[in-house]
């Protein structure tokens, strides 16, 4: 099967003693990847090595085949992502927003509009940022990761302020982008019922080293409901 | 290219978008008025001449360039790195399909145009009024060329501040140092004469040798390796910084 990311022995040690250890994790492509782990475990750090905002010590991130350290303007061309939180420009709007992100790869106005429409927010188009909640401001970041119709979504903690409704429309929204498009998602969060309704495939991270990678199908037949296997993992980890 | 193109006029657009801009624009065109309504005062009501009409132009760019253009280049370097870094905004472009080389090349690029577009609009303003208040008779040439010329120290002074906004992640910060630096830089030049050549700010007057009726190219050669020598660092410096730089 064809990888969409492969994350090569990845380490990144901060001052404290904290971050994460010789992570190998392969995603093929049109999976939905569900990155899962404490606070602290490391699951931001390895995302923000994945989209290039930081440096590891050491290994590295392949992405469509691209090595995101050696050839970033290849390895993200085809990539869309929210990483820790959605901050876009407070002075602008949400088009012009949308507009800056799209110049980079000529895209129309209508498809802009088709972006804030899947995500509910058409309506607040010319509304300034500032003026947006944390739903608006996670919404429009969907919009923009999603704006140039990207084959990998890298998404951390996309539904954080998101309201039932919300959450519920985008966990549909990313289920029909997997099947219509093989869009493959790497997605990170806490919401773990969330995350067994959407990735076929999950990883657990727990203090900085992937302890478990699994596809939701093996995990189901063993174990009642991906929160067991979640708890019962980590309390492996904590004896040992 | 395409990648530095979109995050130029992104760059731009930005800038355009700022209040800041607005505010510098005023604030030239007051300093303008306000240093042509004192010139026009003094010349006529007390019989002193200050300037000439076809020098009033040198005489505020000789003001501007140590105050508010230096100062608003400030605010907008620091902006555009130490601001958007503290506040998360750069993730917006870095995570899009182009190097930091040619993020950080349109950053300087835009602080560049900035300078520009500020000279640019000042000189305007400057002859608007000398011929307001007089007619221009020296050589208009010469006024574009100071201009010109003022260009490359107020660059090297940006990429200066770029520097100190990548070593220091808040905004403040980073303008506190930039503006405690220019004046010790300032001072050291007037008292320490000796050691002018070695600071970038001494040479924001160096339009100064394009003016006199004898032009020493030789010196106009050895000021410009300077400042092209400073620039080159400062500018390698903060690109590594910035390139090294965890978000």
């Amino acid at each position: 099967m064809d990888k969409a990311i492969v994350i090569e022995n990845l380490t990144k040690r901060y001052k404290n003693k904290r971050g994460i250890a010789d992570i190998n994790i392969e995603v093929n492509k049109g999976e939905i990847f569900g990155f899962l782990g404490p606070n602290g475990a490391g699951k931001t750090t390895a995302m923000k090595i994945m989209t290039g905002l930081m440096s590891p010590d050491t290994g590295d991130v392949r992405i469509n085949g691209y090595s995101v350290i050696n050839d970033y303007e290849h390895a993200m061309r085809n990539v869309g992502c929210i990483i820790e939180s959605v901050t876009p420009f407070p002075y602008l709007t949400a088009y012009e927003n949308l507009k800056l992100c799209g110049r980079f790869y000529n895209i129309m106005d209508s498809r802009i509009d088709d972006c804030l429409e899947n995500t509910g927010i058409l309506k607040y188009k010319n509304e300034k940022i500032k003026n947006f909640s944390l739903g608006m401001k996670q919404r429009l970041g969907i919009a923009m990761a999603m704006l140039s119709n990207p084959s990998i979504l890298i998404l951390d903690e996309p539904l954080n302020g998101l309201d039932v409704e919300g959450m519920v429309e985008m966990r549909n929204l990313i289920l029909r982008m997997s099947a219509e498009t093989g869009t493959t998602f790497f997605i990170s969060s806490h919401l773990i019922h969330d995350v067994e309704l959407t990735c076929n495939k999950i990883g657990i991270l727990y203090n900085g080293e992937l302890i478990s990678v699994n596809t939701t199908e093996n995990i189901l037949q063993n174990y009642s409901s991906l929160e067991n296997f979640y708890l019962s993992e980590v309390d492996i980890n904590v004896r040992s | 290219m395409s990648g530095l193109k979109a995050a130029y006029f992104n760059e731009l657009y930005k800038l355009s978008k700022k209040k800041k801009i607005m505010v510098a624009t005023i604030l030239s065109l007051a300093s303008v008025a306000v240093a042509g309504g004192i010139v026009a005062v003094v010349d006529n009501f007390m019989g002193i001449k200050v300037t000439g009409s076809a020098t009033f132009p040198i005489l505020v760019l000789s003001v501007l360039s140590y105050t508010l253009i230096p100062l608003f280049t400030a605010f907008i370097c620091i902006d555009m790195f130490s601001g958007e870094i503290s506040d998360q905004t750069i993730k917006l472009t870095l995570t899009r399909p182009v190097s930091r080389y040619k993020i950080y090349m349109s950053k300087v690029m835009a602080a560049a145009s900035f300078i520009l577009g500020n000279l640019l609009f000042v000189l305007i303003c400057s002859l608007i009024v000398s011929y307001i208040t007089d007619s221009i008779s020296v050589s208009i040439f010469k006024i574009i060329l100071a201009y010109a010329a003022s260009f490359l120290p107020l660059l090297v002074f940006s990429l200066f501040v770029i520097l100190i906004s990548n070593l220091v992640r808040s905004s403040t910060l980073s303008f506190l140092i930039s503006v405690i630096t220019y004046l010790v830089f300032i001072t050291i030049g007037t008292i320490f004469t000796d050691y002018q050549s070695f600071l970038f700010t001494s040479m924001f007057d160096w339009y100064t040798l394009f003016l006199g009726s004898y032009i020493n190219f030789q010196k106009i050669f050895r000021v410009l390796l300077i400042l092209a020598g400073c620039g080159t660092m400062l500018f390698v410096t903060g690109y590594y910084l910035f390139d090294k730089k965890d978000i």
